[in-house]
């Protein structure tokens, strides 16, 4: 530990490097030279031989470390003085030949790819309300991705789901629901969690279509948890993600896994539900963005969670194609072609 | 489901103009947009569900309609003219199989004139967008397409009769379908059959030899109820889609199949028919109708909104439900036959949220207690991106689908997982290794002129590993061309190895996953004398190196370029260094430089290993300031400069122990790998 002595030298030491600095930015000929050398290096009153002095107090082990600063302070003062001089004696300075107008340098930052950056905007609204970030496998089994979600073994439900096998019981996953399954079997309520992630149907590649892309789901599951949370909530995540005033409307639709079940549309901000004609909204001046509804009691059963004591809602939408409504993007491969000029434009975003 | 807005008022009287009944519809789940408009008709699309057979037929979308305007359904009579004849001495109808067919009526129809069907049927047929046959046929898809009840004619004179038979088929069956195909039939499926051989498959599709032609006089019509995952089963087999099987394997109403038969009976009187007496109707175990108990309270614990008893009453009797109030609240509700898709208490708060109004449901948001976070690898994902991009590398993201010629070429070393039923031979494996999609990137963005391409990908890549299908969650980064564009200040640099390898040492640093240690290895990937493996806490966890011409040259990219791939799951599977905050040092350090002349073929990692292993108590830092070989060295030596700091972190450091230190190094260093120190190589 320094002495409270050695700390005080250390200040005084630094006090006298501030001024230096100070009056040297002032000098302007060499009479004012003269000054500032007599003021530090003075044999008599100089500041250098004040600080000699003051070192004969030191404790000997301390001494050492205090003679270099000195010493460290008394080799500034004679470089900047040299420098000094050599400033007045310069001739006057030739015009400068650099044009400051030219371009500055340019330092390339690499960009996080638009899915990653729409699915992070997303991440981000739900964590603000206490939900968790879970992912579950991508290859999934037919029990996680359809039966314990209640697609019963050859109903026409799976039909809807157009599946990848890979054998008769393993499959990729159509949709990120099985996490939910996964995360109720190990995880007792209150859930409150997100799952993004890639899934995969049989489709040909178009340009609203690809056999690979990203959903987002999520999941609660409380006492007490009604079809007006369901819509609170997604109407607050909805406004914070296209701004509070998009107009939202839920509407009947069938999914197994959900009783009652409900298809969310926002108001097309393509055409602003103006353009009979409109391509993106089909002139209906709305545009689905998920699917969602009551967790269904078969699914709490088969998680071993009691549908009478808990109840809980469910929703799921398309990172990339809801990334496409947002930015007007016309053709979901984009995502995949990662081309450069394409991903860097979202660094902007 | 094509719906025609006339065929619709047969059954209920709308009234609205068509933009408010679609808005109308919409809300209450029935999503439907105009398909064109004929001659003083209008055709709907209506999106239908899986669960929902009930609305494959104008019946039942005017049901829907009846309940959204409280207005009742129009009775429709089917007058039949009788014959003195009773059917089953005509036909004797056994059901040998009662699982896959719970009921079965028939009836016979004699003297029908055979023809042309008359305008008001063609028009249906056709709105239909179906070509109208002749009336026999014309009868049985208009009764199909009014209320989703498939029925099917035979050709009375062409069944070997009198029994005929709903039985499963027989080994080595065959048949030739209506549409002229020979299928092979097996025991899982169910026929009907007479006497000789199989005339139908049931709820699938009906055989050439059996059915009705232009000359037809006499006909027996089937309307059943099959097992619908049998239908599904058997038409998958068979790869037949017809509009039969997609009722029946939704599920048809088991009560409506005699009055589907009465129906295309009365029609069939249109054309000259008489019906038999007493059509048959075979239903061995009569169902009884479903019933559910509903509980008042408990459709605001899941709605959030009271409803009121009366518009649950109103509602469900409006959709065909019968309710008997057992006690206030509670309600025993009788499911009719037709509405396959209830079987619970929720479905039915699905159907009066349905006829509530999803919009008049409040909106609440609930007041949520704070939970604990579950961990998860977000937060690490998110900073190991972040040091990549310090570094100029963007992120893309490939398909998880892989070529297996390109991959198996790749040599990842991995046994790929197959698809069954890829979309394309060019997409039935998943990736074994990040590194194709990154070359593919790499080329793709090369043809359009960006030179420069520095990329990283972290996902999936799968593998079969001891019979079990494997994912593990990996990096790839991958780094060509110059390091950002032309300026006037000066050329950028090209990237090279070290590029690669300083991006992943900070990223993983940044993680305080360090000390990484690199060795040489060989890699299938790399150049042979190019790679080295990455390894931390003595588990191997990737590899990093040139990228192989052979691999350059499968996806026509110009060398070279530098990749790496890291397998995450592993590495996350080791616990990182905690963060400590380390005080500001309150003594001087020291610095000393010191040159040797090493062995060519002696690493830096052993050399740096030897070091950190002497465990020098002051050794702060060091790291390599100069690395040379050339001139006025020795042709077998390389000369390398370290510099080293040394602090004593308590008190000023004295020159001898920072002395000793040195030695002790140098001493080391000559031991373990005969390395000298240059001459002046020392420094203080
Ligand atoms: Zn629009």
């Amino acid at each position: 530990m320094p002495s409270p002595n050695l700390r005080t030298f250390q200040n005084t030491i630094d006090a006298y490097k501030t001024k230096l600095a100070e009056q040297s930015a002032q000098i302007q000929d060499p009479k004012a030279l003269d000054e500032l050398r007599h003021q530090f290096l003075s044999r008599k009153r100089g500041y250098v031989t004040i600080l000699l002095e003051e070192l004969k107090t030191f404790a000997p082990e301390e001494k050492p470390t205090a003679g270099q600063l000195v010493n460290a302070l008394k080799n500034e003062i004679q470089e900047r003085l040299e420098a000094l001089e050599a400033r007045l004696k310069a001739p006057a300075k030739p015009k400068r030949e650099i044009d400051l107008t030219l371009p500055g340098e340019k330092r390339y930052r690499g960009v996080p790819h638009p899915i990653r950056l729409f699915q992070r905007e997303i991440e981000d609204i739900f964590l603000s309300m206490g939900f968790s970030v879970e992912d579950g496998p991508e290859i999934e089994t037919d029990y996680y991705n359809f039966e314990a979600l209640n697609f019963p073994p050859h109903h026409p439900a799976r039909d809807d789901w157009d599946t990848l096998y890979i054998t008769d019981k393993l499959l990729l996953r159509t949709h990120t629901s099985p996490v939910q399954i996964r995360v109720m079997e190990k995880q007792k309520p209150p859930i409150r969690i997100v799952l993004p992630g890639k899934v995969f149907r049989r489709d040909v590649p178009d340009p609203t279509h690809l056999p690979m892309f990203f959903q987002l789901e999520g999941l609660v599951v409380d006492e007490g948890i009604t079809f007006a949370h369901l819509k609170g909530t997604l109407e607050f995540f909805l406004k914070r993600l296209f701004g509070d005033k998009i107009k939202i409307r839920f509407r009947p639709s069938f999914f197994p896994f959900t009783e009652p079940s409900a298809e969310v549309d926002i108001e097309c901000l393509a055409c602003g539900a103006k353009d009979p004609e409109c391509r993106i909204c089909g002139g209906t001046g709305w545009k689905e963005i998920l699917g969602s509804g009551m967790v269904d009691p078969q699914v709490f059963k088969n998680v071993n969670i009691d549908p009478e004591k808990y109840s809980g809602w469910a929703f799921g939408l398309g990172i990339d194609r809801t990334a496409m409504f947002a930015y007007g993007i016309s053709d979901m491969r984009y995502f995949f072609e990662n081309d450069l000029r394409f991903i860097r434009q979202f660094d902007l975003k | 489901m094509k719906i025609s807005l006339n065929w619709l008022k047969d059954y209920v009287d709308i009234g609205l103009p068509l933009r408010e009944l679609l808005d109308r519809l919409t809300m209450i789940g029935l999503v439907a947009e105009e398909r064109e408009e004929r001659a003083d008709d209008v055709i709907l699309d209506v999106e239908t569900y899986a669960n929902r057979p009930d609305t494959l037929g104008h019946l039942g979308i005017a049901r829907e309609i009846g309940a959204m305007l409280r207005s009742p359904l129009k009775d429709q009579t089917w007058p039949l003219s009788d014959l003195p004849v009773r059917t089953s001495e005509l036909v004797d109808v056994q059901i040998l199989d009662e699982d896959l067919c719970p009921r079965y009526c028939g009836v016979v129809v004699k003297g029908v004139k055979t023809g042309p069907s008359p305008d008001w049927l063609r028009t249906r047929i056709e709105a239909m967008g179906l070509k109208p046959i002749n009336n026999i046929v014309d009868v049985s898809n208009y009764v199909l397409f009014a209320t989703a009840q498939p029925i099917h004619a035979f050709d009375l004179s062409r069944i070997a009769g009198p029994r005929v038979l709903i039985r499963r088929a027989k080994k080595g069956e065959t048949l030739r379908t209506l549409e002229g195909k020979d299928v092979a039939l097996s025991p899982e499926m169910l026929v009907i059959a007479d006497e000789k051989k199989p005339m139908a498959i049931a709820g699938v599709i009906g055989g050439e030899d059996s059915a009705v032609t232009a000359e037809t006089q006499d006909v027996f019509i089937e309307s059943a109820t099959f097992d619908p995952a049998s239908v599904r089963r058997t038409r998958k087999e068979l790869e037949i889609q017809t509009d039969a099987a997609y009722r029946f394997e939704r599920g048809a109403d088991i009560s409506f199949a005699p009055h589907a038969a009465i129906m295309a009976a009365s029609l069939l009187t249109q054309f000259g028919g008489k019906v038999a007496r007493e059509p048959v109707d075979v239903y061995p175990r009569p169902r009884k109708p479903k019933e559910i108990v509903l509980r008042s309270r408990r459709i605001a614990e899941i709605l959030g909104v009271e409803v009121g008893d009366a518009f649950v009453e109103r509602t469900l009797e409006d959709l065909g439900f019968a309710l008997k109030a057992n006690q206030q609240g509670l309600w025993r509700v009788q499911v009719p036959f037709f509405r396959v898709d209830i079987e619970r208490e929720a479905d039915l708060i699905e159907e009066i949220a349905r006829f509530f109004g999803y919009d008049k449901i409040p909106v609440v948001v609930p007041p949520f207690e704070i939970l604990e976070p579950v961990p998860s690898d977000k937060d690490r994902i998110r900073k190991l991106s972040q040091g990549l991009f310090h570094f100029g590398f963007d992120e893309v993201i490939n398909q998880s689908f892989a070529d297996p010629e390109r991959e198996s070429m790749l040599r990842s070393g991995k046994s790929p997982v197959e698809i069954r039923n890829p979309i394309s031979s060019k997409a039935s494996v998943l990736r074994t290794t990040l590194l194709g999609g990154l070359l593919e990137n790499t080329a793709w963005n090369r043809n359009r002129g960006q030179e420069g391409v520095h990329i990283f990908e972290i996902g999936n890549v799968y593998s079969w590993n001891e019979n079990a299908a494997a994912e593990e969650q990996s990096l790839g980064l991958s780094t060509a061309g110059p390091l950002g564009a032309p300026h006037w200040k000066g050329k950028p640099a090209e990237t090279d190895f070290f590029h690669l390898k300083g991006a992943l040492e900070a990223a993983l640093e940044n993680l305080r996953y360090a000390p990484i240690v690199f060795e040489e290895a060989a890699c299938a990937f790399f150049e042979e004398d190019y790679s080295l493996a990455v390894s931390f806490k003595g588990q191997a966890i990737g590899r990093l190196g040139q990228v192989h011409g052979r691999l350059l040259d499968l996806y026509s990219v110009k060398g070279p370029v530098y990749a790496a791939e890291l397998n995450l799951e592993l590495l996350f599977s080791k616990q990182a260094r905690p963060f400590e905050y380390v005080p500001l040092p309150r003594f001087p350090g020291v610095v000393r430089d010191l040159s040797f002349l090493v062995g060519r073929d002696v690493p830096y990692q052993g050399i740096k290993l030897a070091i950190d292993k002497l465990g020098l108590p002051h050794l702060e830092d060091f790291g390599v300031i100069d690395h040379y070989a050339g001139a006025n060295i020795p042709k077998d030596k390389k000369s390398l400069s370290l510099r080293f700091t040394f602090r004593n972190p308590k008190a000023t450091l004295v020159a001898e122990d920072v002395d000793k230190a040195e030695q002790k190094i140098v001493k080391s260093l000559k031991s373990a790998f005969k390395i000298q120190l240059r001459e002046g190589g020392g420094s203080s």
